[in-house]
């Protein structure tokens, strides 16, 4: 409170004299004004927390009887999803969100730890003034455009690479792959940023150039924030709807081959929520329980991997 | 059923009416508007359209969240029982689309069957070229495709393989862009882009629809609830008459309800 930037403002609306007598002293009006805003924000946080409890308690209330019918084992083993039949096997939809995830991990993490790389450590001031922004806005297009972008652009390429129509796992993870850079580079260039500068100093000294310094220091000394960088870059890869419905093909097949049309758990959800009634609506709901199981993992994951990296340091 | 937000005024004209319709996508060509100028024509009523489906529409008109459910397809058994009455306004045809491209211009029942059942695999084995056939498929909750599947599939099961894309104008683009790719989208929305072929030697045209010729077409339906009353009733016959019927469904593709009456069909 005793900064001397706060003093005009506590002051305000009371005695000036007061004001100007008594720095260290609290007004009422501040005191006031503290109490209002720490409950405030008290309010905001337990918003945050309410809606996420009451997502999951509603989705766990409108999903949990899947273990009735179609039964815990047709809905988690099943090999076939199709509602016209009344088959709910989630195997083929958890089989085709695993290898989308893992097509745009593959394609998706070196990227971004690249970007994060040159950022952090090889561009200048002014290119960094460049890039930075232009990563960022990345995260900030519309997951439909780049839905749009990919079945327009990228699914003949595709369709030319792998034959067949351009549907399926391979345009969906180079779009995921764009998707999840922003998110992995971002957090990336934290970490690298937080090595401690005498170490990356020490490196030098002792006569390695750039890239040993990068590759054997601080890549190892950053791994496991870049590790956390990936694992939300994942969840973001998850948990993408739209984009995905617009190029996977949206077929509840099991993966068969890179061009093939596949789809996801969330594809799915989208799909089919329009009409679904009964059992199949339920059998929605277990999908976004999966879904939200899948997040809390990752989030569980992160959170791990933070503590063994603070008890490390 | 119809919606009265007047507020216990009694004079003529003076409260909004509304009338909610809701269904099919096939539909919406001519719901939307003919909405629109029923709304015009009539002041003070709204027609409030939109297009989530048949199945959606006939629930919505059973559970009485809308006035008019809009369907592509006929009841099923277990609709029955609703007690919703049908009114038909128009026919459709469905159109085997393929790229212009594609040199096969007539494939039978059996072959377009065993093609979107995923048996017959390249266009060779149907007289075309050697060339791997990609099947677009619709959505489950499309009418559409409960429509192809009743009619053209019978027991067969689609091939799970198959794209399935959301909606007609992303079929059409799609095939019109892929040379191997075959679909199927109502008559009324086939353009230049993609070819429709002739199934069992009939091409899909008006005359062939309307005289029963061309074996892929149905009916396109309103359900109300009940006899419909009030606005909802005038709504329905403004669609049925010629102002709508030789205009908005003919612009639209599809054929007048009417057009068999006048063949003494």
């Amino acid at each position: 409170m005793a900064e001397p930037g706060q003093t005009p403002d506590a002051g305000r609306g009371t005695d000036p004299s007061a004001a100007a007598s008594g720095l260290k002293m609290m007004s009422r009006a501040t005191y006031l004004r503290e109490a209002l805003l720490k409950n405030l924000f008290l309010v905001c946080a337990v918003v945050a927390v309410a809606a996420v409890a009451l997502i999951f308690v509603f989705t766990m209330a409108r999903g949990w009887e899947v273990v009735k019918d179609p039964g815990l084992v047709a809905f988690l083993g099943g090999s076939e999803w199709s509602a016209t039949l009344g088959r709910f096997g989630i195997m083929p939809l958890v089989v085709g969100t695993l290898a989308i995830t893992i097509g745009s991990l593959v394609l998706g993490a070196p990227l971004a730890i690249g970007t994060a790389v040159f950022l952090s450590e090889i561009a200048s001031p002014r290119m960094r003034a460049v890039v930075r922004p232009a990563v960022e806005m990345l995260a900030g297009v519309p997951s439909v455009v780049y839905g749009f972008f990919g079945l327009v652009i990228l699914r003949p390429i595709v369709a030319e690479m792998t034959g067949g129509m351009g549907f399926g796992t391979l345009t969906a993870s180079i779009i995921l792959a764009v998707m999840i850079v922003p998110t992995i580079a971002t957090l990336t260039e934290d970490a690298l940023g937080s090595v401690p500068p005498g170490i990356r100093e020490a490196s030098y000294a002792m006569g390695a150039t750039t890239w040993q310094t990068i590759y054997k220091v601080l890549l190892p000394a950053a791994k496991i924030g870049i590790i956390d960088a990936t694992i939300l870059g994942m969840g973001r890869a998850i948990g993408e709807t739209m984009a995905v419905v617009m190029v996977a093909g949206n077929a509840p097949q099991f993966f068969k081959g890179l061009g093939a049309p596949i789809a996801t758990l969330t594809s799915q959800i989208v799909i089919d929520m329009s009409y679904a009634t009964g059992t199949h609506k339920t059998a929605l709901f277990g999908l976004a329980i999966i879904l939200f199981l899948i997040s809390m993992g990752l989030v569980a994951l992160v959170r791990a991997l933070s503590r063994l990296n603070a008890k490390k340091a | 059923m119809v919606t009265l937000t007047a507020s216990g005024c009694t004079s003529e004209g003076a409260g909004r009416t509304e009338v909610i319709v809701t269904g099919s996508t096939t539909l919406l060509p001519i719901t939307e508007v003919s909405g629109e100028m029923f709304s015009e024509e009539h002041e003070g009523t709204t027609v409030l359209v939109s297009g989530m489906g048949s199945s959606a529409g006939i629930e919505s008109v059973s559970t009485g969240s809308s006035d008019i459910g809009t369907s592509s397809r006929e009841l099923k058994e277990n609709e029955f029982e609703l007690g919703l009455v049908d009114t038909p306004v128009a026919y459709d045809a469905i159109a085997v689309i393929v790229h212009p491209d594609n040199p096969v211009r007539d494939l039978t029942t059996m072959e377009v069957r065993a093609i979107f059942a995923g048996v017959i695999t390249n266009w060779s084995q149907v007289g075309g070229p050697d060339l791997e056939i990609g099947i677009v498929n619709r959505d489950e909750a499309s009418g559409t495709r409960e429509a192809f599947l009743k009619i053209v599939m019978d027991d067969a099961q689609f091939d799970r393989g198959a794209v399935v894309l959301p909606g007609t104008g992303q079929v059409r683009s799609v095939i019109a862009d892929v040379k191997g790719a075959v679909g199927y989208i109502s008559l009324g929305f086939v353009t230049d882009d993609v070819r429709a072929v002739a199934i069992d030697g009939v091409v899909p045209t008006e005359e062939t629809v309307v005289s029963g010729d061309y074996p892929v077409q149905r009916v396109l339906h309103f359900f109300t609830d009940g006899e419909p009353e009030g606005v909802a009733r005038e709504y329905i016959d403004y669609v049925l008459s010629p102002a709508v019927q030789d205009t908005i469904v003919r612009e639209a593709g599809f054929i007048p309800i009417t057009a068999k009456e006048g063949l003494g069909g």
